[in-house]
């Protein structure tokens, strides 16, 4: 199972708001787990997919220098459960974001229909000392697969959005 | 019957106590051998924090489900807040969650979860829980309902050979 | 426009409940953010950005919670006591809130009791109808 629940970007407005889509599948291998018979998009994984959205778009907003990370999820609710052959957009808006630490909120949605509300929170760990040790290196923006997400829709030719940053690692 | 699945979507590995009505401790072991860790992070794998609490929703789901005596099919998260987030769970650590209700009723259900490990606080969490059949909207489903039932009372047993208090 | 003690704390209250979950009835005058109502470093943070849009105002984190670099220094902290430069930042940065007894003895412990809810609305007080 790779970790990636969002599979492109169709709005990116930086520092302020992000709109991905992703697709639900029975190629998905957990959706047979989840469950057998009737399968489901498990809730989880699409607070994930907000997180993913939510934190590029933080990561974008400080060019990648931070290490952010999920820290806090404010509320997760959700009103329907979303099916293979579905696809969702998730649209996150940065709330609030200062050196430490940021807010985001979001809504995810199939066509009309309202999926679910989720808030978070992401610390920026190089930020915010707790004593638990991690490495030095950018190690959640490391991830090539966030790049290349941001990358495709800058050459799909979208203005206004994310400048073509390389991660220094 | 699925049985021929590479990737199993079950995230925790033994059920150690329970007591029907009130609360449940479970067991996730972390290895590096669980595929998403190659990208969370490729050089620092660290089980996810939303697979955290998919560890305390599938507990509170187990207690629910005993409780209620596999009544429901169907049961999923209504919704979660105030989930913190304290430190990084390692491959080769284990994680006990310890769930306590503080509301269960026919279709839904609230808790109150906390995950430690080597006593370092992981994760806690106010959650709450919905539980239905398909066949409530469809009469046509009662038969998935059924072997979704089946399937999950296999999935319990198997669970539930990790446990101290075995009724 | 000079808002009142009152309206303060009810806002305050209402930003605690969400940040915290914790009961309406929990969060009295005296409550303390850490000890009684199990606030952490990230909902510190919560707080802040929280107050910030009920008030409409810019809040620094070291103005209302002990940073994280006060407590985690040699320099501010030894033998679990707030050293004599500990006691000088934190009177610095939190000038709202009486530290007479604290100083008697000044252990990081008790440090966690100074954060009480009455002491976020004293702080929004001073704020808010200085600019007022």
């Amino acid at each position: 199972m790779r970790w990636i629940w969002i599979d492109k970007f169709i709005d990116f407005q930086s520092g302020r708001s992000a709109t991905a889509v992703k697709n639900v599948t029975l190629a998905e291998e957990h959706l047979h787990d989840h469950f057998p018979g009737f399968p489901v998009m498990p809730e989880c994984l699409m607070i994930e997919g907000m997180a993913q959205t939510a934190g590029i778009l933080v990561g974008e907003a400080r060019a990648f220098k931070e290490k952010v990370i999920l820290a806090k999820i404010q509320k997760a609710v959700f009103f329907d459960f979303v099916r293979p052959g579905d696809s969702i957009q998730l649209e996150a808006a940065i709330e609030s974001i200062s050196p430490e630490a940021a807010a985001t909120r979001g809504r995810i949605t199939r066509q009309e229909s309202l999926i679910a509300e989720i808030d978070l929170m992401f610390s920026h760990i190089d930020q915010n000392l707790t004593g638990i040790p991690f490495p030095k290196e950018n190690f959640v923006f490391e991830n090539s697969t966030f790049q290349s997400l941001l990358r495709e829709y800058t050459s799909r030719g979208h203005d206004g959005g994310p400048q073509a940053r390389v991660v220094h690692g | 019957m699925e049985d021929n699945e590479v990737m199993r979507f079950i995230l925790i590995d033994k059920i150690i106590a329970v007591e029907a009505g009130r609360s449940i401790r479970t067991v996730k072991a972390l290895s590096l051998a669980e595929e998403y860790l190659g990208d969370h992070f490729p050089t620092f794998p660290v089980l996810p924090g939303v697979l955290l609490l998919q560890g305390l929703v599938e507990s509170a789901s187990w207690l629910v489900r005993t409780t209620e005596n596999f009544a429901h099919s169907m049961i999923l998260l209504a919704q979660a807040r105030n989930v913190k987030y304290k430190s990084f769970l390692a491959p080769g650590c284990q994680i006990e969650y310890a769930v306590t209700a503080k509301d269960i009723q026919e279709d839904l259900s609230s808790f109150f979860g906390e995950g430690a490990s080597g006593g370092q606080a992981i994760v806690e969490a106010r959650f709450s829980l919905r539980h239905f059949n398909l066949a409530d909207r469809r009469h046509d489903l009662a038969g998935i309902d059924a072997e979704i039932i089946e399937a999950l009372k296999g999935r319990w047993a198997l669970l539930r050979q990790g446990q101290e208090n075995r009724r | 426009m000079a808002i009142s003690h009152d309206d303060i704390f009810q806002k305050v209250k209402e930003v605690l409940v969400d940040a915290l979950g914790v009961d309406d009835d929990e969060v009295r005058p005296n409550a303390r953010l850490m000890a009684d109502l199990g606030a952490e470093s990230i909902d510190f943070l919560d707080i802040v950005f929280r107050l910030e849009k009920t008030f409409t105002i810019k809040i620094s984190r070291e103005e209302l919670f002990p940073a994280d670099g006060l407590l985690n220094s040699g320099e501010m902290v030894a033998n679990g006591k707030l050293t004599d430069k500990g006691l000088e930042l934190l009177k610095k940065q939190l000038p709202h809130v009486d530290m007479t007894e604290f100083q008697k003895n000044p252990t990081v412990a008790r440090l966690a009791d100074l954060f009480t809810v009455e002491a976020i609305v004293k702080f929004l007080e001073h704020r808010l109808n200085a600019n007022g």
